[in-house]
């Protein structure tokens, strides 16, 4: 393990997808760049979620920068000899009665209007797609963009790719202190100081904690996210399912494991740091999925368990410059910031880097909030 | 292994014959699959999904999964825990669950 | 939801023990166990058309075993067969997967008496067919009335291996060796006295050990297993000598041609729903390796639930059978429903303390001090389910052997159908020795719910409230109460 560096030119809090990918951006730009984690990297929401990269199931806001997450994903192991456990399928998003169809109608309608073209299936199209759909299914739409990766993989890929490119990341230095120096900060951690130039916050749900700690306010919660993953089964589900109420996640991996998710809430929270199995919202989260693909009920359930998502009140991500603060910025909690954190990095990296993003950025700035 | 039933003058009830991979395996009323198996010398329930290598019956309840095999077209059955039944189609099993 | 005043998980020896006591205090129980009859390993039930001279055919405890069964017939007693607990929702609450039976139960109090497993100890060729626990090997003797092959040596370390192997030969079995990691010979004198503390048991250990000498099988003591060989099935077995700091001498190895290899390195208890609600466990390597703590009164540390028999602490069976009835006593006690605690818990603790005495006589003719992490090479296969190698693991280890949950996630070892249960145990000790720490002192990866795999079909049955659905799925779903 290395050891914690007494400077450095950008000090990144927490080692997520969105800590872990601006630092590799960061340092791919010539910076030197420490992570530190309050836990083991990729310990909580990361390596909690389900791994699903849809693009379909995003809000409007955020489309373009997940479609260029997507691509960066997908790139990873050409880019960065970084093997996530990429695969793209394409995903279908299915509506199961009359008001779920109007409301994929009007999604679809309103992607179009993006440029994000995704295809309409219902009736025999639709079985001939994906004929292990189940009966209530009543209509789907198809987004050939919608991945998964794996991550477990992905975790450890990116740790061992971002240390390949001189990142020192760092678990166990949970931040207990910031103090602003005439250049840059000097951050107090479990395992010591580190100085640095320009500070990123991308710790997640705790992100709310460490801006305090520097005196700013982010309107932070966190859900509680169940995810369960069955046995290892033959080939199954050939595409990833999502569904237009927001209850459903689901794939299959290469392995045979599938991993059945969907946002039902387990019980506890961050100031308890519990997160916990609620029995009767795992019943109903395998309900729902069963009701869309029959035969997960021939599977077994191997493992359940529940990881923290931070959301920020407006469910868009808080992306940019810390309101006061100069040289802070946050990069957190992104609303299914697992799949958009590559492009997230990346932006991150090039607003440090040229003070100006390839995409436009300011609507998700955490200024928005201040009052 | 070659294992076998202990004659010792049990009184097992009625032989009935399943198949695995094809072949007719007798089986007694109440044993389980993998136990027919074992006493019949078949002892390779299935073959492993990275390595390819033969599993057997090993814990022999229900804790390891080892045994697992695909029966009457379902996969991943633990033969230790199902008991065989007459003409049951049991399969060797490979990676995750096809027949072999 | 089915409501009672003691839930049972488990149907062997302490299970049973314990609904019967119960039922002695008035009290209605619940007894969910995973088998579809009750007896657990000890008692376990052949098959029923199974018959000699035209009865119903049960091995030489079947007096004991009828008069355990007997409590399922009792009108205050549910019997939950063919279920697993697969979590405790609340520390009083068991949901329980049985197909279209799957329910959940609450209870006024809990006994946990979940058994135990063989402990997995990993050597080159463990995974070969042909070789197999000596659970596995006690469960085709009871269960089926058969033998795993013709010629077969037993190995690995404590007293059910002499049972095992004592069986066979009954069976009419040539057994090649018995290979027994501790020196006992050397140690018999000074277990004596404590050996003597239960006569009927010491009798029957020596009837074992009788049986072995008669039938002429070498017993090899100080020795372990060191390698199955075989392509399709096991063919052979290397042996190789301990010397008396547990380090192996290869110098020595000895080749012993066999067509199946039972193997035994005594039990560890099943204590996944005791860590999946949070009860506090010690590690006690005698004793199985992680068991909970409890008081004297079985309570573990969680209120109202108790612990009994191999799945609290590795006793065997007569201890499991007072521990069954002692917790389900204090149970009612804690209910207020006990009859005559104080002349019953004194008799029941007296017994106790007996074959106490006994056990730990065996322990220590038992103890044996090895060095098995020496056993690995580099491809042998740590973890079954995932087929993770010894090799895998120190690599990855090169750069993070400072904890279990980071070689886990990203190994993938003990992800499999079996949870951890054949290779945590050996994940712990790698840790433990590369960091030159105790295994004690480790951060155990977390317990996930189900304690066991079940199908996701089981749990559709359940009669739930329909859910509340989110009315816009991006926003925040909201913190439940912490």
């Amino acid at each position: 393990m290395a050891d914690l560096p007494k400077d450095t030119d950008i000090l990144v809090i927490g080692a997520g997808i969105a800590g872990l990918c601006s630092a590799l951006y960061l340092a791919r730009a010539g910076r030197t760049v420490a992570v530190v984690e309050r836990g083991e990297p990729w310990g909580d929401a990361s390596g909690a979620n389900a791994g699903t990269l849809s693009l379909q199931v995003k809000r409007p806001e955020v489309l373009h920068i997940t479609r260029r997450a997507i691509e960066l994903w997908q790139d990873f192991k050409a880019d960065f000899g970084i093997d996530v456990g990429f695969g793209r399928p394409g995903g279908l998003r299915v509506a199961t009665n009359a008001r779920e169809v109007d409301m994929l109608r009007h999604s679809q309608a309103e992607q179009r209007t993006l440029g994000i073209e995704v295809e309409w299936l219902d009736g025999n199209r639709l079985r001939d797609t994906a004929p292990w759909l189940g009966p209530t299914v009543l209509a789907a739409t198809w987004c050939d963009w919608d991945s998964y990766s794996s991550p477990l993989q992905a975790g450890r890929a990116l740790i061992d790719g971002a240390r390949r490119d001189g990142v020192a990341v760092i678990g166990g230095a949970a931040v207990t202190a910031i103090a602003k120096e005439t250049k840059g900060y000097r951050v107090t951690t479990a395992l010591g100081v580190i100085a640095c130039n320009t500070l990123v916050i991308a710790a997640g749900a705790w992100s709310g904690e460490v801006a305090a700690i520097l005196g700013v306010t982010l309107p932070v919660s966190a859900d509680v996210n169940m995810l369960s993953v069955t046995e290892p089964a033959p080939h199954l589900i050939d595409k990833v399912v999502t569904h237009i109420g927001g209850i459903l996640s689901l794939k299959q991996y290469p392995n045979g494991t599938c991993l059945i998710g969907g946002g039902w809430q387990g019980q506890g929270g961050l100031a308890s740091g519990r997160k916990e199995i609620d029995h009767e919202q795992l019943m109903h989260n395998f309900r729902v999925a069963i009701g869309v693909v029959p035969a997960l009920a021939n599977l077994r359930l191997v493992r359940s368990w529940s990881g923290f998502e931070g959301v920020a009140a407006d469910a868009l991500p808080l992306f940019g410059p810390l309101p006061g603060r100069p040289a802070a910025y946050v990069n957190a909690c992104a609303r299914g910031g697992y799949s958009q954190g590559p492009a997230l990095g990346l932006l991150m990296a090039e607003l440090i880097s040229a003070g100006r993003t390839s995409l436009p950025m300011e609507r998700f700035y955490p200024a928005r909030f201040a009052s | 292994m070659t294992g076998r039933r202990v004659d010792d003058g049990l009184d097992r009830g009625q032989p009935f014959q399943f198949f695995l991979d094809g072949e007719a395996i007798v089986a007694y009323p109440g044993e389980s699959i993998a136990a027919a198996l074992v006493a019949h010398g078949r002892n390779v329930a299935r073959r492993t999904t990275r390595a390819d290598v033969p599993r057997g019956y090993f814990c022999g309840m229900g804790v390891c999964w080892d045994c697992v095999m695909v029966v009457n077209g379902t996969p991943n059955v633990r033969t230790c825990r199902t008991e065989a039944a007459p003409n049951m189609k049991v399969q060797t099993q490979r990676g995750v669950g096809e027949a072999s | 939801m089915i409501d009672t005043d003691l839930a049972i998980i488990g149907a062997g020896a302490a299970g049973l023990a314990a609904a019967t006591e119960a039922v002695e205090h008035g009290l209605t129980v619940t007894i969910a166990d995973d088998n579809p009859r009750a007896g657990g390993q000890y008692f376990r039930q052949p098959p029923l058309p199974f018959r000699r001279n035209g009865q119903s055919w049960f091995d030489k405890e079947a007096t004991r075993a009828n008069a355990l069964f007997d409590v399922l017939g009792h009108p205050k007693v549910t019997h939950i067969p063919d279920a697993v607990v697969w979590n405790l929702p609340e520390p009083n609450v068991l949901a329980v997967a049985a197909g279209d039976r799957s329910t959940r139960v609450r209870a006024g109090a809990i006994v946990v008496a979940t058994g135990a497993h063989d402990r997995p100890v990993p050597f080159p060729g463990w995974t070969l067919p042909g070789v197999i626990t000596a659970g596995g090997a006690q469960n085709l003797l009871k269960g089926n009335r058969m033998v795993p092959g013709r010629r077969i040596v037993v190995a690995g370390n404590g007293p059910l291996l002499f049972v095992v192997g004592a069986s066979l030969v009954r069976a009419g079995v040539d057994v090649a060796a018995i290979v027994e990691a501790a020196p006992v010979n050397a140690r018999l004198t000074a277990a004596l006295p404590g050996l003597l503390a239960a006569p009927k048991l010491l009798r029957q250990a020596i009837d074992y050990r009788w049986t072995l000498l008669r039938a002429g099988v070498p017993v090899r003591t100080g020795m372990t297993a060191v390698a199955a060989h075989g392509e399709e099935n096991v063919n052979a077995v290397s042996i190789a000598p301990i010397d008396g700091e547990g380090r192996i001498d290869r110098n020595r190895i000895e080749r012993v041609d066999c067509d199946a290899l039972v193997v035994g390195f005594g039990l560890t208890p099943s204590v996944e729903l005791m860590r999946l609600i949070g009860c506090d466990l010690d590690f006690h390597p005698a004793r199985g390796g992680w068991l909970p703590r409890r008081s004297t009164g079985f309570e573990t540390s969680v209120p109202g639930v108790f612990a009994a028999g191999d799945g609290a602490a590795i006793g065997g069976v007569e201890i499991a059978l007072l521990e069954g009835r002692l917790a389900a006593l204090e149970a009612a006690v804690r209910l207020g429903r006990a009859r005559d605690a104080s002349v019953r818990r004194a008799a029941l603790t007296h017994k106790l303390a007996r074959i106490d005495r006994f056990r730990r006589a065996i322990e220590r003719l038992f103890a044996a001090p090895c060095h098995y992490l020496d056993l690995l090479a580099d491809d042998t296969v740590v973890c079954r389910c995932e087929e993770v190698t010894a090799g895998e693991l120190k690599m990855r280890g090169r750069e993070a052997w400072t904890s279990m949950v980071q070689l886990k996630s990203t190994t993938r070892l003990a992800m499999g159908r079996c949870q951890g249960r054949n290779c945590m145990a050996t994940l712990a000790s790698l840790v433990a020795q590369s960091m030159g720490e105790p295994i004690a002192k480790l951060a155990y990866p977390r317990t996930r719910p189900p304690a066991r795999p079940i199908a996701l079909g089981d749990l559709l049955h359940e009669p739930i409230a329909p859910p509340e659905l989110p009315a816009d799925p991006h926003l925040p779903r909201g913190q439940k109460v912490t």
